[in-house]
This record gives C-alpha cells, sequence and structure tokens, in this order.
C-alpha cells in the first residue's frame, strides 16, 4: 500500500525533519511509529497524507508515486484523499468550520458525495462516535475529548482505506481514550489499515503488530512487532521512551522503569 | 496614590482582556439564538428578508406613530422569541438612539429650523427656541433609528452567526468569501482564549507587572507571538482543509429549508409592511 525509501525532508527555515526513513506498509496492517518529541512521527504521516513531499527519496502509495504536480489534478487529488484520512493532533485545526454537522460534512461534499447521502453518513458517523448531541454544536464550545471525536467522524464520513493518527489520546480522559482505542480496532477489524503516530506505549500493544521506532537522527532506528520493540528495554531507554516511576506499596517508595506491557513486584 | 499608580499601569492588559471578555460574551454567544422562539424557528434566509422588509419600511415611513407602531411589533417578535426585554432595551436603546439624538439635537433649534416656537429658554446669555418642526424632525430621525437597530439585533440575537453568514449566498455573495468569514469568525474564540491565558500565565509567573515599560513589552511580545501562532495556525488548517478533499472551491450543505409556516410568515410581514406604508401615504 506504501512504499517510503530513503525519504529526506526539512521544513523551511528548520533543521532537517526526516533524515532517510524506509518502510514499507501492507492493505490492513496496524502500524505505531513511536519516538520522542520532535523526531519526525507527525511529519512522516503529512508525507504519508500527501500534504508534503519528501526533498529527496520517495514515497509511493497505491502503487502511484506521490508527487506535488500529481495531486494538482483534481481528479486524481479526489482519488488519493478518499483513500487516505489524516487525524491531525490538534483538533482545533481540524475542526474550521462553524458547526460539527458542517465540519463532518466538509470532506464528503468536496468529493462530491450527494447532500442525501452525506446527512446519512452524519447521522451514522455520530451514532458510531456518540456525538448525535453536538451536531448543531459550534467546536469551540466542546471539550477537548468531544472535538476528538468530531475529529474522527469528520475522518470516518470520508470512510477511507487508510487512516493515519497523529497523537490520538495526548491529553484525553481515560474514557475518551478507551472510545478511540476501541474505534480504532474496529476499523482495523473491517479491513482499514491503521497508522499512528504516538509515544504512549500504554496503549501500542492495542492498536499496533508492527512498531517503527524513530530515533534523534530523524531515522527508524529499529522496526518489529509491537511485543519485540517493547521488551527491548535499552532501546526504549536510548530513545526517552521510558522513565523512571517513583510510587508507593503498602507504605514503602517503590522505584521501576516504566514499561507498558510488564506487570512489576 | 498606589492604587491609582497601580490602575494606570495595567490599564493595557485590563482595556485588552476587557475587549477580549466582550468579544467572546457578546459577539460569540449564541444564547439567544438556540433557545425555542418564535423568530429562532424560523429558515434564517426568510427571517432575514421580512426582517430586511420591516427594515426598508422604518426607513421609508414619514409618520413618526406608525414607525413607532413598528418598533411595537419589533419588541412583541423579541418577547415571543423569549429574549429579555430588559436586555433587549438595554442593548438597543442606550447607545445608538442615545448618539443619534445628540446629532439631531441642532435641528431642534429655530437656527437651524425656523418654524412654530414650542419652548424657549435663556442660558448663558444664548437665546434658545425650539421649534415644532426641529421637535417632529428630531422625534422621527431617533424613533426610525431605534427601530432599524432594534430589528437588526433582533435579527443578529435570533440566528445562529454561521446561519447568518450563510444567509449572504442568497444575495450572491460568493461561497468561498462565506467560508473565509465564517473560519476567521471560528478561530477568533480560539485567539481571544490563547490571548488570555498569555495574560495569565504571564500573571502567575510575575504577579502584577511592575512597571508600564514591562507592560508594554509584554503586550509587544504578546501581540508578536499570537502573530506568529495564527499564521502557523493558519497554514495547519490550510493542510488539514486539503487533506479531505478541498482543491480551492469549496462545497458547503445547503441547509434551509423553508416550510409553508416559513412563507405564511412572510406573507403576513410583507401584507404588514404595505399596510403602514399605505396608511403612511393617506396620511
Amino acid at each position: 500500500m506504501y512504499e517510503v525509501k530513503d525519504v529526506h525532508f526539512s521544513w523551511p527555515g528548520k533543521f532537517p525533519a526526516l533524515c532517510g526513513v524506509d518502510m514499507t506498509i501492507r492493505s490492513g496492517e496496524k502500524i505505531a511509529v513511536i519516538g520522542a518529541n520532535g523526531t519526525g512521527k507527525s511529519t512522516l504521516l503529512h508525507l504519508l497524507d500527501g500534504l508534503i513531499f519528501p526533498h529527496q527519496g520517495s514515497v509511493t502509495a497505491f502503487g502511484e508515486r506521490l508527487l506535488e504536480h500529481s495531486l494538482f489534478d483534481e481528479q486524481a487529488a479526489h482519488r488519493f484523499r478518499r483513500r487516505v484520512g489524516l487525524v491531525f493532533q490538534n483538533a482545533d485545526i481540524q475542526l474550521f468550520c462553524p458547526s460539527v454537522r458542517e465540519d463532518i460534512a466538509f470532506g464528503p461534499l468536496q468529493f462530491g458525495v450527494a447532500e442525501e447521502e452525506v446527512n446519512r453518513r452524519i447521522r451514522e458517523v455520530a451514532n458510531v462516535l456518540d456525538i448525535q448531541h453536538l451536531l448543531d454544536r459550534v467546536p469551540h464550545q466542546l471539550s477537548i475529548g468531544e472535538k476528538k471525536r468530531v475529529a474522527i467522524a469528520s475522518v470516518l464520513a470520508i470512510d477511507p482505506d487508510v487512516y493515519l493518527f497523529d497523537e490520538p489520546t495526548a491529553g484525553l480522559d481515560p474514557l475518551t481514550v478507551r472510545h478511540i482505542i476501541d474505534f480504532m480496532v474496529n476499523a482495523n477489524r473491517q479491513g482499514k489499515t491503521i497508522i499512528t503516530a504516538t509515544h504512549d506505549l500504554h496503549i501500542i500493544g492495542e492498536i499496533a503488530d508492527t512498531v517503527y521506532v524513530f530515533g534523534r537522527n530523524k531515522k527508524i532506528v529499529r522496526g518489529g512487532s509491537a511485543e519485540s520493540v517493547l521488551n527491548d528495554r535499552s532501546l526504549l531507554e536510548s530513545n526517552n521512551l521510558i522513565h523512571i516511576h517513583r510510587h508507593h506499596h503498602d507504605g514503602k517508595e517503590h522505584v521501576h522503569q516504566h514499561l507498558p506491557l510488564e506487570q512489576h513486584d | 496614590m498606589n492604587k491609582l499608580l497601580h490602575k494606570r499601569r495595567d490599564f493595557i492588559e485590563r482595556s485588552l482582556l476587557s475587549a477580549l471578555a466582550f468579544i467572546k460574551d457578546a459577539t460569540l454567544s449564541e444564547e439567544c439564538a438556540n433557545r425555542k422562539g418564535f423568530l429562532q424557528s424560523l429558515d434564517p434566509r426568510v427571517k432575514t428578508i421580512s426582517l430586511l422588509v420591516f427594515l426598508v419600511t422604518a426607513v421609508t415611513l414619514k409618520s413618526t406613530g406608525l414607525i413607532v407602531a413598528l418598533y411595537a411589533l419589533c419588541l412583541f417578535l423579541a418577547f415571543f422569541s423569549r429574549i429579555s426585554l430588559i436586555h433587549f432595551l438595554t442593548r438597543t436603546l442606550l447607545f445608538i438612539p442615545l448618539f443619534s439624538l445628540f446629532i439631531v439635537l441642532p435641528t431642534l433649534f429655530s437656527i437651524v429650523t425656523p418654524g412654530e416656537p414650542v419652548w424657549s429658554f435663556h442660558l448663558l446669555g444664548i437665546n434658545g427656541i425650539i421649534t415644532r418642526p426641529g421637535l417632529d424632525g428630531a422625534l422621527l430621525f431617533v424613533v426610525r433609528i431605534a427601530t432599524s437597530v432594534s430589528l437588526v439585533v433582533l435579527l443578529s440575537l435570533t440566528t445562529r452567526h454561521s446561519d447568518l453568514l450563510q444567509v449572504l449566498r442568497i444575495f450572491g455573495v460568493p461561497q468561498l468569501f462565506v467560508l473565509t468569514v465564517s473560519m476567521c469568525y471560528r478561530y477568533l474564540y480560539l485567539f481571544a482564549t490563547m490571548v488570555e491565558n498569555i495574560f495569565t500565565s504571564v500573571k502567575s509567573r510575575v504577579g502584577v507587572v511592575s512597571h508600564h515599560r514591562y507592560g508594554q513589552k509584554v503586550v509587544a511580545w504578546n501581540i508578536a507571538n499570537t502573530w506568529n501562532r495564527t499564521t502557523h495556525i493558519s497554514e495547519e488548517v490550510y493542510l488539514a482543509m486539503l487533506s479531505r478533499g478541498y482543491t480551492g472551491e469549496p462545497r458547503r450543505l445547503s441547509a434551509f429549508h423553508a416550510t409553508p409556516k416559513e412563507w405564511f410568515w412572510l406573507l403576513c410581514a410583507v401584507i404588514i409592511c404595505a399596510g403602514l406604508l399605505y396608511k403612511g401615504d393617506t396620511l
């Protein structure tokens, strides 16, 4: 589905964001891209969504090389964007319409979907994400968790083959995190490809089969099964992904590394 | 003395925060528009056209009595739209008609408008004579302004801002313009909150700004920082639009559906206005 080869990218006026990234993503996979802040995870998602383009190397999506000029053509752009949906880290960025209903409708309407069908999709995604009561609200009146669910709904209404999630659980309460993980798992069961950039190791066991670790050198330092990556303490420690956790057990202070898959005494 | 100095020093901050609070509470509040009242239940297009018909009538009529009747209808509509009359009158009568009264004040006097004297007075060695035509003209002007302002405020109070912007489409305003303005409106709240948070964080770290020069620096830095962040956010919003298929020609839901009730209301509005205009001509 995606072939990323030796991709280099720098944001204008800033340090390099990606320095030679290679990865292959097959249809229906659950992929997690993990790494400390500023290692290029979000930049990779923007590249996979065809919003930015590599300065060196190539990104191939659905058998075609992703090039800036090829997306100038409206039909080609729609063909690609119908199949890929990005949920941005900051939901305020994604909810730019004056009401939740219009935000959900925006994507399908741009693709020329008839209004009757758009209204049906609005009702459907509102049911799936339990946001029926928010449809006529203005986005700035919503809580962070509600905004995130509406942002997901705005992508779900397009019904893409690939979901790109940028830090989907950052700053959310536990119940909302649970809803979002359930949504991602269910979407994958229905054959959707899920690619998630995160540094929340606790959710990786559920949302990813394959994990890529991004290092400070803006490259993938390791890729492999979720279990093998999460059990590699030295790898996680050297990439700022685990920390020393200090808490109390039976009145005694207890210090250990904070690992996602491991029980401790 | 200290209190006075302190007041002077955080003048900019207080002014900015008050302006932001006004934007958030008055401009962006849709509390009235979300109530279940008569005008709120109407299709925004029909409501706008009907209130526009009333507005044109108020501007055209030359009889103060008939304009007062139209104003009474406006209050009647406000009442049935579940708007507190005290809130409505404060918002419509306190400032704009008051200012219009100041504008027409010279026309009350015989120097500007000669005619039958109604009242004369002697103040600071000047003889002032208020004339009947001057008084009538001023009254007509103030009542007309009050009614026009009330109709516009009634429309803005009972209509959600996004719907009000969408109504612009019936006057042929391009979709791109409507979308851009509604996006500006949507992000105004975000930026207002952002600036408020910056001031709160400054306060939490340094307390009350101790010197006005430092206060100016904080405000200048705040403006620059907000500018940078708005530029960054606008770029990201554009990417979010592209990601969902935007190619330069936005398409939006046609949200309005007028029912027979709305057309009946429009007909009533036209009949009322025609009646008032006819009555105004025969007077």
